[in-house]
């Protein structure tokens, strides 16, 4: 009889744990950033430091289509 | 028609009435977090969720593939099994909605196999190496995985976000929501819907309609998703209470972490075959974000429950399946036994549905 330990494909496993955690927290980071580019740039806006309002008006488009790359490349891989 | 066709025909349609209780039982779990946030209402949340479960059904055929061809050997199951083992699962997962405990559809299905083709066969017929390694150690860890991501995934948001006014950060996840419940609910119609086909595929095999080791045919693909997407759209109130309320009070950013968390451990596990429960999934990633939070936000008892509820599923629905495979052949190996249980079950679940109406419709959380 094989033991318990070798039936299991363990990298396999392994390598389910990692992308996991890459993608949820991955996911989590990018979409962060764009709440935090989004409402940054609301408050610069208001305060017209323009400047400052198109810095986090990028971070917040670049946080988004991250967040959009990240879902589609992991449905792109299961299929 | 032949007795045997007679048999495959009753055992398809109870495993599309498995899939519907599974959709019935389980996805009300996906849309929890959305309701209980209100990033969502209820009737929205679970029509978007009935639509992607059903999309989602047609992504992948890994878990399909494993529960057909890695739990029992195919050429020494009968059709009969197969029904044995789906009443086992099926009763499980009345049982445990009856009791509003978000047990797994995925382990009570895979216990009613193994159960029945226990009882039938004996131990030759269950494929120990695949129940171990593809289910039961995967069981295990996927939804302490699903835990850690859930915990790590909203100290990193909080970490990003924490000297933000909480309005547009709440508007932010809330639409964050959206996406991320879509992806739960994509992600649950890949791995649950997929487990109804390979029971289908198995008890194809199983009848001489399907050669060992091919995909399922498109009818039983298209017939599994509808399935699910149905019962996903029809139930599920009681369960939705549990998982969104009483676990912890959320925020939209733990909402959201929990839903990306479970989603990806999911989608993960689908592509490598792993048909895992995804209330366990679920479960412990809404319990890594509230622990991530503030580890006594979480209801630890009520997590309890579930917990105890997970331990019982495997046996109690194999000692169903079980139980079930040999009442049938009480009247012999043709199709009088499936039938006569067929008739038992529906009139006890017409029984426990006119009581449940009597007693009031639970009330939806949110």
């Amino acid at each position: 009889m094989i033991p318990p330990a070798e039936i299991v494909d363990w990298e396999a496993l392994l390598d389910t744990g990692i992308a996991a955690l890459i993608a949820g927290v991955g996911v989590a980071f990018t979409f962060s950033l764009a709440i935090l580019g989004a409402s940054r740039f609301i408050e610069a806006s208001r305060d017209q430091r323009t400047i400052e309002a198109g810095a986090f008006a990028l971070l917040g488009v670049v946080g988004l289509i991250a967040t959009a790359a990240a879902i589609a490349g992991g449905i792109i891989v299961i299929a | 028609m032949s007795e045997a066709d007679l048999i495959l025909y009753i055992v398809v349609a109870t495993a599309l009435v498995f899939d519907f209780t599974n959709g019935f039982h389980d996805t009300a779990n996906v849309v929890a977090t959305s309701i209980s946030t209100r990033a969502m209402s209820p009737r929205i949340a679970v029509t978007y969720a009935a639509i992607l479960n059903f999309a989602g059904a047609f992504i992948s055929l890994a878990v399909a593939a494993t529960v057909a061809d890695d739990v029992v050997v195919a050429n020494v199951i009968t059709p009969t099994i197969v029904f044995a083992g789906l009443v086992g699962a099926i009763a499980w997962n009345l049982a445990t909605w009856y009791f509003g405990l978000p047990s797994s559809s995925s382990h009570a299905l895979i216990g009613g196999v193994v159960g029945s083709a226990f009882a039938a066969v004996g131990s030759e017929a269950v494929l120990s190496d695949g129940v171990i390694g593809k289910v039961l150690v995967p069981a295990l860890i996927a939804p302490v995985l699903a835990f850690v991501v859930g915990g790590i995934a909203i100290v990193v948001c909080y970490r990003v976000l924490g000297r933000q006014r909480p309005g547009p950060v709440t508007r932010g996840f809330k639409l964050g929501q959206v996406a991320s419940g879509g992806l739960l609910a994509l992600a649950h119609g890949t791995n649950d819907a997929q487990k109804t086909m390979g029971v289908i595929a198995l008890a194809l095999i199983a009848n001489g309609n399907l050669p060992e080791g091919a995909d399922p045919p498109t009818w039983v693909i298209v017939s599994a998703a509808t399935a699910i997407a149905l019962g996903t759209y029809i139930g599920g109130w009681r369960i939705i209470k549990t998982m969104g309320t009483r676990i912890i009070k959320m925020d939209t950013a733990q909402g959201f972490s929990a839903q990306g968390a479970g989603s990806a451990v999911i989608l993960a596990s689908t592509h490598f075959g792993y048909p895992l429960s995804t209330t366990h999934v679920i479960s412990g990633a809404v319990m890594g974000a509230g622990a991530g939070k503030r580890v006594s936000a979480v209801r630890w008892g009520v997590a309890g429950n579930i917990v105890t509820a997970w331990l019982l599923t495997f046996p109690a629905a194999a000692a169903i399946g079980a139980m079930t495979y040999g009442i049938t052949q009480i009247f012999g190996d043709g199709a009088l036994g499936p039938l006569v249980i067929v008739a038992a079950g529906a009139a006890l679940t017409v029984l426990a549905f006119a009581r449940r109406i009597r007693q009031g419709t639970p009330v939806p959380a949110g």
